[in-house]
C-alpha cells in the first residue's frame, strides 16, 4: 500500500513538465526515504534524477519498496488536470498495475481521481558516485534559462567556462558567435539574484544546447540553479524542490577533439 | 706580456667587483680569462693585496686540523675570521683567495652563482669547441680514475695518443699532482706557461695529454678485462662509452640517438647542443659542484673518490659524475646543495614529456642494429651500461611509460629521454618514407596523452594503439551515443529508431558523433 499526500501539488506538476520531454517513460521508485526517479533520455546522453523526500509529504505511507513504471507523457497529462493549488495524493496497491492520482481542491469542495495504467519498464539504474566538482556555479534559474535559450538561437553547443572572473557561456553557429559572461555577484540584496561561483580549478566543457534547454524546463521549480562542472564528469544542473528534494540533470560533455587527430610529419 | 695581462685582469676585477658587484672567484677568473686556476688564485691574491680594503674576501684555508683526527680540511673562510680559523689548523696551512666580492652574500650559494652561469654557458657551446671546461684545462687535479681512452674501441685512440706524444713535455705532470703533496702554493711556480690560456688551440692538447696520461694510467690499472675492472675502480660503466674517443663517438651516437642514417656532422652537433641544454639543470649543477670541490681540494688527497669523466666529446660531458667522500663538512655541504638544488622535478617532467619519444628511439635503435653489427654491439654495450648506471632514472622512465603506453620498450635510453628537443633533428634526418604522426588520446586518468609515432612502420602498433584508445575511451570518455547499447526495455515503443527520430527532429544528428554518453560515466547498479 502506497499513499503519498503532497500539499503543494503544483510541485509534482512542474516536475513532470520538466522531465516529460527528456524522458518518455520511467520507473518511480518509492521507499521509506521518499519518492524518486532516475532515468536516462533515449540516447543515453542525459540523465535525470529526482528525489522527493518523505518528509516533504504531508502524509507518506510506503509499506514496501515499490517501483512504478509510468509513461511520463500520460502522467503529465493527468497531472495537468489538477489545479495549481490542489493537493495531490498518489495511491497504489502492492502488486497492482495501476496508480491513482487524487486531486483535492484547497477548500476540499472538489475531489478528482485519475487512475493510470502502470507499465513494466526494464530500466537501467545507474550508480551516481558522489563527486567533488571543480567548479560550482549558483545562479538565478531564470537567468540560466534565458542564456540557454538565447544561445540556442545561434549555435548547437554551449561551452561553459568557469574562471575566477566568472562563468562564460559561449557558442558558435553559422551566423556568428555569442559569449555571455556572468560575473560573480554575491552582494546583491536579493539572494536569489546572486551568482556565486565556487571554483577549485578553471574548467571548460562543451554541451549540447538542446539538452540544456530541456533542463531549463525545471526553472519554475526553483529560483536558483546549481551547475556543477568537472572536466571528467557530466555536468550537473540541479534545481532544488522546495526544501523537500531536488531534480538533477546530468549531461555528458561533448568530446572536443577527434581521436583521429593526426598531424603529418615534416 | 704576462704582466700586462695580469694588470688588465686586475683592472677588470676591480671593475667587476666594485661596479658590477659581482662575486669574482678564482674559478670564474680562470675560465673567463683563460688562465690556470692557480694563476687565477695568484692574481686574486695580488688583487687583494692591492685593493683589498673595502672588499670582502673569502679565503680557502686548507690543512690539517689540530684537534680532530688527522683529516685534511678545506674551508672557505671570510676575511674577518681568517685569523681565528687559522689557529685551528695545525702548522702551516695553505691560504688562498677563493673569491672577492663587495660583501659577503647571505646565501652561500651566491658564491657559486656566477661560476655556475659561466659553466652553463661553456657547456652550451657546441661540442666542437673545446672550451676550458670540456677538457678541464685549468684544473690542478688529475685523477687516475679518470679514463679517457681505455678500451681499444675503434679509431678513437690514435689521434689522441699522437697528441700525447707531442705535448707531454709541456704539460704539468699529472703524476706530480697525484702524489700526496701537502698544500701547494708552489703551484705558482709550477705553472708552466702563462700564455696557455690565451690561445685555446694551444692549450687544448696540453690538458688532453694530461688526461690521457691519467687515462693510460687507468688503463694500466684496468688492463685487459675492462668490464671486470670497472667495478673495482668504482668506475661508472659509462666511461667505456666516453672512452671511445673521437672516432668511436659517431658510432656511439648512432647507436644511442634516434637518427636513422646520415652520418653528417651537422645534426649531431646541434643535437648535442640541445642535449646539453636539455640536461642542464642536473648535469651542470653537478659539474659545478664537483668542480668546486675538486679545485678547492686541489691539494687534497683525502678526497679519494672524485671520479670525473672528462671527454672532449661534448655529449658525454653530461656523464661526468662525482662521487665524493665527505670527510669534512662545512663548505662541502653547500656544494652538495648546489648540486642537487633545482633539478629533480624538472628532470622528471622532461622524462615524462619525452617518454613517448623513447619508443621511437628503441625502434630506430633496432634499425641501426640491422645496419651494422659493430654499431649495434657498441650500442648494446652502452645500453647495458646504462641500465647498470642509471637504474633510478630508468625506473622512472619505465614507470612513466607504463602509465601511458603498453608498448614494450626495447631499450629505454635515459640519455635520449632526457633531451626532449631531440625531435627536430630526427625530423631533419629522417627518411621520407615514414610519416611522423601525433596521436592524442585520453588515458585512464583522464589526462591527455600525445604520442608520437611513425605511421608506416608502426602501422601494427598504431592499430593496437588505436584499439587501446578506443577501449579506454569507452571506459572514460563517452564515445558516440550510438555505440552504446540501446536502451533495453520491455516497452514496445522505444528503441533506437525512435532515438534517431528524436535526434533528427530536435537537433542536427551530425554533431552527436562527438556527444558523450552518460553510461560511460555512471555504472549500472
Amino acid at each position: 500500500m502506497l499513499e503519498l499526500r503532497l500539499l503543494q501539488g503544483s510541485l509534482l506538476k512542474k516536475v513532470l513538465e520538466s522531465i516529460k520531454d527528456l524522458v518518455t517513460e520511467a520507473n518511480f521508485d518509492c521507499s521509506a526515504t521518499g519518492f524518486s526517479l532516475q532515468a536516462m533520455d533515449s540516447s543515453h546522453v542525459a540523465l535525470v534524477a529526482l528525489l522527493l523526500r518523505s518528509e516533504g509529504f504531508e502524509h507518506f505511507r510506503c509499506d514496501r519498496n515499490i517501483s512504478m513504471g509510468m509513461k511520463l507523457v500520460n502522467m503529465a497529462m493527468m497531472l495537468k488536470c489538477a489545479g495549481n493549488d490542489d493537493i495531490i495524493t498518489i495511491k497504489a496497491d502492492d502488486g497492482g498495475d495501476t496508480v491513482t492520482f487524487m486531486f483535492e481542491s484547497p477548500n476540499q469542495d472538489k475531489i478528482a481521481d485519475f487512475e493510470m495504467k502502470l507499465m513494466n519498464i526494464d530500466s537501467e539504474h545507474l550508480g551516481i558516485p558522489e563527486a567533488e566538482y571543480q567548479a560550482i556555479v549558483r545562479m538565478p534559474s531564470s537567468e540560466f534559462a534565458r542564456i540557454c535559450k538565447d544561445l540556442s538561437t545561434i549555435g548547437d553547443t554551449v561551452i561553459i567556462s568557469v574562471t575566477k572572473e566568472g562563468v562564460k557561456f559561449s557558442t558558435k553557429g553559422d551566423i556568428g558567435t555569442a559569449n555571455i559572461v556572468c560575473r560573480q555577484n554575491a552582494t546583491v540584496d536579493k539572494p536569489e539574484d546572486a551568482i556565486i561561483i565556487e571554483m577549485k580549478e578553471p574548467v571548460s566543457l562543451t554541451f549540447a544546447l538542446r539538452y540544456m534547454n530541456s533542463f531549463t524546463k525545471a526553472t519554475p521549480l526553483a529560483n536558483i540553479v546549481t551547475i556543477s562542472l568537472s572536466s571528467e564528469l557530466p555536468v550537473v544542473v540541479e534545481y532544488k524542490i522546495a526544501e523537500m528534494g531536488y531534480i538533477r540533470f546530468y549531461l555528458a560533455p561533448k568530446i572536443e577533439e577527434d581521436e583521429e587527430d593526426t598531424k603529418p610529419g615534416v | 706580456m704576462a704582466e700586462i695581462g695580469t694588470l688588465n685582469i686586475l683592472g677588470e676585477i676591480q671593475y667587476l667587483v666594485s661596479d658590477q658587484l659581482q662575486v669574482v672567484s678564482y674559478k670564474w677568473l680562470s675560465r673567463n680569462f683563460s688562465v690556470s686556476s692557480n694563476e687565477a688564485k695568484r692574481i686574486l691574491m695580488e688583487f687583494v693585496e692591492q685593493n683589498g680594503s673595502g672588499l670582502e674576501i673569502v679565503y680557502t684555508v686548507s690543512g690539517w686540523l689540530k684537534d680532530s683526527d688527522p683529516v685534511y680540511h678545506v674551508r672557505l673562510v671570510s676575511g674577518v675570521k681568517l685569523a681565528e680559523v687559522k689557529k685551528k689548523f695545525e702548522g702551516n696551512c695553505s691560504i688562498q683567495v677563493y673569491s672577492v666580492q663587495p660583501c659577503i652574500p647571505k646565501d652561500p650559494a651566491a658564491l657559486w652563482n656566477s661560476e655556475f652561469v659561466q659553466a652553463e654557458e661553456l657547456f652550451n657551446q657546441p661540442s666542437t669547441i673545446d672550451n676550458c671546461l670540456r677538457d678541464n684545462r685549468f684544473c690542478g687535479v688529475s685523477n687516475s680514475f679518470v679514463i679517457r681512452n681505455v678500451s681499444g674501441t675503434s679509431a678513437g685512440v690514435p689521434p689522441v695518443q699522437s697528441k700525447i706524444g707531442g705535448i707531454t713535455a709541456s704539460c704539468r705532470s699529472s703524476s706530480a699532482v697525484q702524489t700526496p703533496t701537502v698544500p701547494q702554493q708552489k703551484a705558482k711556480v709550477q705553472q708552466s706557461s702563462p700564455k696557455i690560456g690565451h690561445s685555446p688551440v694551444v692549450a687544448t692538447p696540453v690538458i688532453k695529454s694530461e688526461s690521457t696520461a691519467s687515462g693510460s694510467n687507468a688503463q694500466a690499472h684496468t688492463n685487459n678485462g675492462k668490464v671486470a675492472a670497472l667495478p673495482a675502480t668504482k668506475k661508472k660503466p659509462q666511461s667505456e662509452k666516453s672512452s671511445s674517443g673521437a672516432g668511436g663517438s659517431l658510432a656511439n651516437m648512432w647507436g644511442r640517438a634516434s637518427v636513422k642514417s646520415k652520418p653528417t656532422c651537422l645534426p649531431e652537433t646541434s643535437k648535442t647542443v640541445t642535449d646539453s641544454t636539455g640536461n642542464l639543470p642536473t648535469a651542470e649543477a653537478q659539474i659545478c659542484a664537483s668542480e668546486a670541490i675538486d679545485t678547492v681540494s686541489s691539494d687534497d688527497d683525502d678526497v679519494q673518490c672524485v671520479n670525473h669523466k672528462r671527454v672532449s666529446n661534448g655529449k658525454s660531458n653530461r656523464n661526468r659524475r662525482v662521487v665524493f667522500d665527505f670527510s669534512d663538512e662545512d663548505d662541502f655541504e653547500d656544494a652538495v646543495c648546489l648540486a642537487s638544488a633545482d633539478p629533480p622535478k624538472e628532470q622528471s617532467n622532461q622524462n615524462s614529456e619525452s617518454n613517448t619519444k623513447t619508443l621511437l628511439v628503441g625502434k630506430n635503435n633496432s634499425n641501426v642494429e640491422m645496419q651494422s653489427v659493430d654499431q649495434s654491439n657498441i650500442k648494446q654495450e652502452t645500453t647495458a651500461e646504462r641500465e647498470i648506471t642509471l637504474p633510478s632514472k630508468e625506473d622512472e622512465v619505465i614507470a612513466v611509460k607504463n602509465k601511458t603506453t603498453e608498448k614494450p620498450v626495447k631499450t629505454p635510453d635515459p640519455k635520449v629521454v632526457a633531451c626532449p628537443k631531440d625531435q627536430p633533428t630526427e625530423d631533419v634526418c629522417h627518411s621520407t618514407k615514414r610519416r611522423r604522426v601525433l596521436k592524442t588520446r585520453i588515458d585512464e586518468r583522464g589526462r591527455e596523452v600525445t604520442e608520437v609515432g611513425w605511421e608506416a612502420e608502426e602501422l601494427q602498433d598504431k592499430n593496437s594503439d588505436k584499439k587501446d584508445a578506443v577501449t579506454e575511451t569507452t571506459n572514460n570518455r563517452p564515445s558516440e551515443a550510438k555505440k552504446s547499447p540501446a536502451l533495453a526495455s520491455n516497452a514496445p515503443s522505444i528503441p533506437v529508431g525512435k532515438a534517431g527520430a528524436k535526434k533528427s527532429g530536435k537537433g542536427r544528428g551530425v554533431k552527436d558523433a562527438k556527444q558523450g554518453n552518460i553510461m560511460s560515466f555512471f555504472k549500472k547498479v
